[in-house]
């Protein structure tokens, strides 16, 4: 019974440690890529990590960064993003981003997606999003 | 210390003169001069263009992008598209955006790339074309792009990324580039300034 009630206990911090807000996808079209931006939130009292992400919105999803090189912008895999306790990680245009390589269907203003993120100590958060153009009055 | 009549004259010509000369001075200097040489390109609905002719008589925006880059090209895209919406119907530029990757960039990508984000193309005009020409005209204008990390789908298909000038170019009526800006995170007021002042 003991047993039962940490894992409980222990589960549930788990779940509540990462949330996930405010996740949009940028259009897309079929066999193209596009990205997917969020912010994570660490609520927890340890470090998480960010390791894997699925989709099937695409045949390919990867956690990229922007990156600047002599003067020019490219674009890498991540291979790890690691959020400190009661800190914010933000996924954002021009810098990390959720890649989707050779989407599976066009992804259009108003369409939703899913992806699946895996963190070593929380486990899977699905994300859920709209995809949207981005804000007429900002850049991104 | 007496001031005569005469040295306020010379004062007042002084200042005119410099005044006048200031205001003579171009406030956007030729950056290159695309009226020399001509680019033979193709447009998203498959018709063949070439710059200069296209940038005559008319201001333009002009960016330089990869269709399969997911997050710094649309930035520089929906920038261009912010400075269209800004702008009153009376202004009538033309945005230009030119592929450097025209192996993957056909015609029937890029008016999928415009239509996705709702791009005008009676005033886009999304190019691509052969590689050598791309190339040439990306010299001319001082525009960079390495082909740099890639990646393998699980079917095995190669998707690669470029590492790349970021720019948006104002160029004026005689196809003269005034202006470079750093398309993903470019002021679209200063951009919208910018074309005032060539008007």
């Amino acid at each position: 019974m003991f047993s039962f009630i940490l894992f409980v206990l222990l589960f549930t911090g788990q779940q509540d440690q990462i949330k996930i807000k405010d996740a949009w996808i940028r259009p897309g079209a079929q066999d193209m890529n596009t990205a997917m931006y969020f912010t994570i939130k660490n609520n927890g009292s340890v470090t998480d990590t960010l390791y894997a992400v699925k989709s099937k919105l695409a045949q390919k999803t990867e956690v990229h960064e922007t990156y600047s090189k002599d003067g020019m912008m490219g674009m890498r895999k991540a291979e790890l993003v690691v959020i400190k306790p009661k800190s914010s990680f933000e996924f954002k245009p021009g810098g990390h981003h959720i890649m989707l390589i050779k989407l599976n269907k066009d992804l259009k203003s108003g369409n939703e997606g899913e992806i699946t993120l895996f963190f070593k100590k929380t486990g899977e958060v699905k994300v859920k999003a709209k995809v949207k153009k981005p804000d007429i009055k900002k850049g991104s | 210390m007496i001031i005569t009549k005469n040295k306020v004259r010379i004062f007042a010509m002084a200042a005119i003169l410099t005044l006048s000369l200031y205001s003579c001075k171009p406030k956007l200097p030729v950056e290159m001069d695309l009226s020399r040489e001509e680019f033979v390109l193709i447009n998203q609905d498959s018709v063949e263009v070439t710059i200069p002719e296209i940038l005559k008589n008319k201001i333009s925006l002009a960016g330089y992008i990869f269709t399969h880059c997911p997050d710094i090209c649309p930035m520089t895209t929906h920038n261009m598209y912010r400075v269209q919406k800004k702008l009153t119907s009376e202004e009538d530029i033309l945005f230009v955006v030119i592929s450097f990757d025209p192996d993957r960039d056909t015609p029937s990508v890029l008016k999928k790339y415009a239509e996705l984000r709702d791009y005008d193309l009676n005033s886009w005009q999304l190019l691509t074309g052969k590689k050598e020409e791309i190339n040439k005209l990306l010299d001319n204008v001082g525009v960079t792009a390495i082909a740099a990390d890639s990646s393998f789908t699980e079917s095995g298909e190669l998707n690669y990324y470029f590492l790349h000038t970021d720019r948006i170019s104002l160029v004026d009526k005689e196809a003269k580039v005034r202006k470079n800006y750093k398309g993903s995170t470019a002021d679209i007021n200063e951009i919208i300034n910018d074309i005032k002042s060539l008007e």
